[in-house]
């Protein structure tokens, strides 16, 4: 989690875990820690260069990553690194 | 990227107007929830079948289609998110109908809204190197959310046809049936890493789409939101639990039941059973096996056809609404954070809630769930907690005649214990609990035609696959009574019942065979409380206890089938004493209290 914050400070990446609903962003990277999340998320469209909107962040993390609706826990949603969009709302 | 398969594609198309020793076979492709069966249901109309692929348990429908004046083989592949890397079994399926050389042509289906997803699957398919047609389903859903797609430009690029269609009205069908012949492999790049597919995808879709900011899709979004939000989802929650009760609590297995049970099995196939036994067989053993107490034809089939199969078909119509229309995703959310503390994920949701209708069937669904340590836990806590339809509708009908405080106990006193074990048993099993990842289908209203056929495929998989099970649990039952082994069981079973649960004697026979045969056990139950036999502590106590006993001779024999030997009887081993020691420990607290309901 330390290289999260590392990443975080230097050019504005965050996880998405960090979004607030309505904010949006474009996917960067999927940690490579674990590989068998790595390929489910690309196989769903989580691949570096999607848009993303958070929906929902409770009871579970729901986002929209371009046209599909995708609802995951929280430990995976803080895999997924976001460059959000500037002077979003 | 450039292309390099255009001589393995001129060499496709001749291929379909060349002599076969087959008919030409048609396989179709793509992810979940594209409209995948609606398409085959359009291309083949009414004459289907459905078979376990070989060796393993995942259904491939197949059916015949004219296809210009020849008759083709369509074969319909299970839902797949991708075809290389870490594969479920639907994947591997679905893989092996393409490498094994089953197909001679793919028709991808794909959901238009979702084109990018789309496109890195066809770039897996290519690889393939059979002779493509891309059709974007939905189309009318894309344009409704803004989403436009150039599908000239995008049939170009990947030099094959690329058709529109709105499979459920039937828009684009015949395009697709025009297109086949011209079918050829995608122009995708193949070996390359998944990152590069991605880019590739993404590159493409940018080219050849375009998304506007207005979507006119408010009515199905709007709801679609007021479901996964707590607030409204809860609300909503209640309401389909309400709406799943009277149809399957009250219209199936009241009305439907007691048609089939007193009239048509009652009144007319049993009597006429008995009768022709009585005036053909002449061999009392015989006579009895077929037609007796234990009877195959008075007890297993009218146990399995008038009891169990009316119960089951509401409620795999209602469920197959739920499933179609994108609701039971959406319920998932909510139910994470619960499944998390006993081991398991929202995914688990399908089957727990299937087993409210059958635990013998949900003991089957929990193939869907990611590793073996949560299919273990998710059979445990089906046969343990969860009750099926025929107990639910004898606790209502025992305990909501009582109060309302004894019916909050028994739930309390089940939930709590389902908590319990699935706690301990995700703190004691070993393996792995997968990752919650789930995608959530637009909200859309079903199809009729895709529902019925659905229900009845399911109808026919209980028909042939439980059925026979009932049967087999009826033969044991037979033996145990003709070896005189019942009523020793249920001598032996006394001092527990009397001593430990506090019941009256008559209740141990009723629940030993409740375990055998869960409608016994429940009118006996039922018997007893009318006939003021039973105080409303034993009545709740009673019941409990059925309860967390495992369901029925059937959902213990597809224990056994889904894990093995050992495994079902290690998950009797432990269910058993759990149900009752609750029941004891039941009856100690309420009598200490005082409690009389």
């Amino acid at each position: 989690m330390s290289s999260t914050r590392l990443v975080f400070s230097s050019d504005g990446v965050r996880p998405l875990a960090s979004l607030a609903c309505g904010e949006g962003g474009t996917i960067v990277d999927v940690w490579r820690s674990d590989l068998h999340r790595r390929d489910r998320l690309l196989a769903l469209g989580v691949t570096p260069g999607a848009r993303v909107t958070m929906l929902q962040t409770f009871p579970g993390v729901v986002f929209l990553c371009d046209q599909t609706e995708l609802a995951i826990e929280r430990a995976v949603a803080e895999a997924i690194l976001v460059r959000p969009e500037e002077g979003h709302r | 990227m450039s292309c390099h398969v255009g001589q393995e594609r001129a060499a496709g198309r001749p291929s379909l107007l060349k002599l076969r020793s087959h008919p030409l076979r048609i396989a179709l492709v793509g992810q979940p929830n594209v409209g995948k069966s609606v398409v085959f249901g359009r291309l083949t109309g009414r004459y289907v079948t459905v078979s376990n692929y070989p060796g393993t348990t995942v259904a491939v429908t197949k059916g015949r289609a004219l296809i210009g004046a020849e008759v083709c083989e369509v074969i319909d592949t299970p839902g797949v998110n991708a075809l290389e890397g870490t594969l479920s079994e639907d994947e591997q399926i679905a893989r092996q109908v393409l490498a094994a050389g089953e197909a001679d042509v793919v028709v991808q289906v794909a959901d238009a809204r979702n084109l990018r997803r789309a496109l890195m699957l066809t770039s897996q398919i290519a690889a393939f190197g059979k002779p493509t047609v891309l059709v974007l389903n939905m189309i009318d859903e894309a344009w409704e959310r803004g989403i436009a797609i150039d599908a000239r430009e995008l049939s170009a690029t990947l030099a094959i046809p690329v058709i529109e269609t709105v499979a459920t009205e039937g828009r684009g069908l015949q395009e697709l049936r025009d297109a086949l012949p011209s079918a050829a492999v995608p122009c995708a790049p193949v070996s390359i890493t998944s990152a590069e597919r991605a880019l590739w995808a993404h590159e493409l879709t940018e080219r050849v789409r375009r998304v506007s900011t207005i979507s006119r899709a408010y009515v199905q979004e709007a709801l679609a939101r007021a479901m996964r939000r707590p607030l409204t989802g809860l609300p909503i929650l209640a309401i389909v639990l309400y709406a799943l009760y009277l149809f399957v609590g009250v219209f199936g297995a009241q009305t439907l039941v007691r048609l089939l049970e007193d009239g048509v099995f009652g009144r007319g196939i049993n009597p006429a059973a008995t009768w022709l036994c009585d005036r053909f067989i002449p061999i009392p053993f015989i006579r009895d096996f077929l037609v007796g107490q234990y009877g195959l034809i008075t007890m297993g089939v009218t146990y399995a056809i008038a009891i169990v199969l009316p119960v089951v078909a509401t409620f795999f119509l209602m469920f197959g609404f739920l499933e179609d229309s994108g609701y039971i995703p959406r319920l998932a959310i909510f139910c994470d954070r619960i499944f998390r503390v006993m081991g398991l994920n929202g995914k688990a949701v399908l089957p727990m809630v299937l087993g409210l209708g059958c635990d013998t069937m949900a003991t089957m669904t929990t193939r869907i769930l990611g590793t073996p340590k949560e299919r273990l836990i998710a059979i445990l806590l089906l046969a343990l907690g969860i009750p099926c339809s025929a107990q639910l509708a004898t606790i209502l009908g025992i305990l909501g005649g009582i109060s309302f405080g004894a019916l909050a106990t028994l739930f309390g006193v089940v939930l709590g214990q389902m908590f319990l074990v699935g706690w301990l048993a995700a703190r004691v099993l070993k393996g792995e609990r997968s990752e919650f990842i789930m995608e959530l289908p637009p909200i859309r209203w079903p199809r009729i035609g895709n529902l019925l056929t659905k229900t009845r495929l399911r109808i026919w998989w209980y028909l042939g696959e439980a059925v026979p099970l009932f049967l087999v649990g009826t033969v044991l039952l037979f033996g145990l009574d003709r070896v005189g082994a019942l009523i020793w069981i249920s001598r032996a079973g006394r001092p527990i019942v009397t001593g430990l649960l506090g019941l009256p004697p008559a209740t141990a026979q009723i629940l030993v065979m409740g375990f055998l045969r869960r409608d016994y056990g429940a009118a006996g139950l039922f018997q007893l409380a009318h006939t003021g036999q039973l105080t409303g502590v034993q009545a709740v106590v009673a019941l409990t206890v059925m309860t967390l006993f495992v369901p029925c001779v059937a959902n213990f024999l597809m224990m056994v089938r889904e894990r093995g030997l050992k495994v079902g009887f290690a998950l009797l081993a432990v269910i058993t004493p759990v149900a009752i020691f609750t029941g004891a420990g039941l009856n100690y607290v309420l009598h200490a209290l005082g409690v009389q309901f």
